[in-house]
């Protein structure tokens, strides 16, 4: 059990990665209502982008911040030259879901093109470590905790408190509505993608500081565990996903206690398929909560 | 024809028989019911690993191999236990995914199977032998029939030829009669479907049952003709090559489907001569690029495929069926 703490440590750090990841994959849902599964390929390109500004001398936070610029002008493109002109031509759901996958493969491997199938590694990601009660956490893992929450509490005084948060929620509730009220949706919806797409990079990056080394195939299992934490949150709502991203993430870490660590997806995926089989209702409705909506 | 040509075209056909065989089954969930199963490789590969075990013998503690449930059954039983495998695999997958979720949610819950199903294969080393796979596995009736080597690429030849005749014949009797009307109508429209009376949960069971039992038979016949299988083969984005054989093909037509699945595996052939040009990890990843290129390409500008579904007319003047009877006829057809 002289475990335990510690590994509450390594569990918040892929809590606070997963929240980033997941936040931006459910507001992308939410706003577009369309399921990007190229999302966990957008995260690999924005790491891979950061690798090459890291190779070249540029400092690992730095990184962060690039590796989030290219997410969100990336992410805003596929929408508008991609999706946005399948939706009009009538793709329906799962249509969508195909086209989403089509472009996952194109970014996947376009940055096997580029950079190579190989593993990896940024600079200057090695630091001494801190010693907090019992948990140990190296530097970079304090700075990708604080990196998550600063980015959650972005995410919560843009939803709560500004005028676009608002127009976002009406977007996610009722698009037509929202036009009729003066709501711009067009503009709305690639602000969304801006930042959504801002956060997938961030995570990117972080995903890749944290595990030292990578392929553009490490990001891929992501996804499940991204949807595991999106699902349980009830899709659609980017406070349940971070409420389901820490569940996750602390639960994948401590059953690495118990069972095999390489079963941590596999944890992920067994408490996806329960929310499933037991509360589907909380994936059947999509949108914000009503709470979150007349905040 | 030199040797070595009978060698590539009899392995080309190999391939076709059984990607049609797999895209036939995906086009049953797909392209004629609207189930999208994003898994269905998996199907593939369980069918496949069940063929090998049965065919490799039983493990034993200090070989090189490590699974469960070896055996050695003669020809054909490996492979009805691939189908079988196939189907029942559907059951408790078809369970959790086909909830009655939106279609998007179902493709997303489908998708992380598959991805979950190879990490489950390559950490649990003794299930079936891990990343390596299995190999070495015996081809049928290679002993028996004591033919040159050419010779059995022929006899595979007919023999993929031959089971994908039943499958046809079995595809065909779906996809003709009024159960397939009634997938159809389930895929245009679910909650119309259900209206009339059709029970849409148990129409997507069935659909994902047969062509799970489709998938797993084709993985049995490919596995046991390459002499080996490993999760390399059945990443998730092998599903999306037999969705692009079907949406290519057109979408709910058997025969454009046969004709997408010479294409766009054939598709990947193309780069083999010009093996000067790139160096292989590079062609591998244009083929991959390519294949999503293609998909975007034709959902964009044909989104019915090369050989569109058939337009299908009734004759308004059939007075509906009684329900009770009605219900009784959906199963069984």
């Amino acid at each position: 059990m002289h475990l335990l703490i510690p590994t509450i440590g390594f569990g918040l750090v892929t809590a606070s990665i997963l929240a980033i990841a997941s936040v931006g994959f459910t507001l992308q849902f939410a706003i577009t209502n369309i399921l990007n599964l190229a999302y966990a390929n957008v995260m690999t390109s924005s790491a891979f982008v950061a690798y090459e500004a890291n190779r070249n001398g540029i400092g690992i936070w730095y990184c962060i911040a690039l590796g989030g610029l290219f997410g969100a002008l990336f992410s805003m493109l596929l929408n508008r030259f991609v999706f946005t002109p399948f939706i009009r031509r009538g793709t329906r759901a799962v249509g969508a879901v195909i086209v989403s996958i089509a472009v996952g493969l194109l970014v996947l491997y376009g940055v096997v093109i580029i950079w190579s199938p190989n593993y990896v590694s940024y600079q200057g990601t090695a630091g001494r470590s801190v010693h907090i009660g019992s948990m140990i956490f190296t530097v970079t893992q304090l700075g990708i905790i604080g990196v998550a929450v600063a980015s959650m509490l972005l995410v919560h005084i843009l939803l709560a408190y500004t005028k676009l948060g608002k127009a976002m929620r009406a977007t996610a509730m009722n698009p037509p509505l929202a036009r009729a009220s003066g709501i711009s949706t067009d503009r709305v919806v690639d602000l969304t993608w801006l930042i959504s797409g801002a956060l997938c990079g961030i995570a990117g990056v972080v995903f890749g500081m944290n595990v030292i080394s990578f392929t553009p195939f490490t990001e891929q299992d992501f996804l499940i565990v991204i949807v595991a934490a999106a699902v349980l949150g009830g899709i659609g709502r980017p406070y349940g996903a971070m409420l389901g991203a820490l569940t996750i993430g602390l639960a994948t870490e401590l059953s690495a206690l118990v069972f095999n660590p390489a079963y941590k997806e596999i944890i992920a995926f067994i408490i996806l398929a329960v929310v499933l089989l037991v509360r589907p209702q909380g994936i059947l409705s999509g949108g914000l909560s009503k709470e979150e909506a007349t905040a | 024809m030199s040797t070595a040509y009978q060698f590539y075209v009899s392995t080309l056909l190999v391939f076709w028989g059984v990607n049609t065989i797999a895209a036939w089954g995906l086009n049953l969930q797909f392209g004629i019911s609207g189930v999208m199963n994003f898994a269905y490789i998996v199907f593939q590969a369980a069918g496949a690993y069940t063929a090998a075990v049965l065919t490799l013998g039983p493990a034993s503690p200090n070989g090189y191999q490590h699974y469960v449930g070896g055996a050695t059954l003669p020809f054909p039983l490996p492979l009805i236990a691939a189908t079988a495998v196939g189907a029942l695999l559907a059951v408790p997958i078809g369970l959790i995914g086909l909830r009655r979720l939106r279609s998007d949610y179902q493709a997303m819950i489908f998708l992380v199977i598959a991805l979950i199903a190879t990490d489950l294969a390559e950490s649990q080393s003794g299930l079936v032998n891990g990343t390596s796979g299995l190999f070495q596995i015996p081809q049928p009736l290679a002993s028996q029939l004591n033919l040159s080597s050419i010779g059995y690429q022929w006899f595979y030849v007919g023999l993929a030829a031959a089971i994908c005749l039943l499958v046809y014949a079995v595809v065909h009797r779906v996809t003709g009669s009024p159960l397939g009307r009634s997938l159809r109508a389930m895929r245009d429209s679910p909650e119309a479907a259900a209206a009339v009376g059709k029970d849409v949960a148990r129409l997507r069971m069935l659909v994902f049952v047969l062509g799970g039992g489709m998938a797993g038979l084709s993985g049995g016949l490919l596995a046991e003709y390459i002499s080996a299988w490993a999760p390399g083969s059945w990443l998730y984005p092998e599903t999306f090559v037999y969705l692009a054989a079907v949406i290519i093909g057109g979408r709910g037509n058997n025969f454009g489907v046969m004709v997408g699945a010479l294409l766009v595996p054939g598709f990947g052939e193309v780069t083999r001569f010009f093996p000067h040009l790139v160096d292989p990890q590079i062609s591998a990843a244009l083929e991959w690029m390519g294949i999503g290129a293609f998909m975007l390409v034709f959902l964009w500008f044909w989104p019915r495929g090369i050989f569109p579904e058939r337009r299908r007319r009734f004759a308004p003047t059939e007075p509906p069926l009684p329900r009770a009877e009605a219900a009784a006829r959906v199963p069984g057809r």
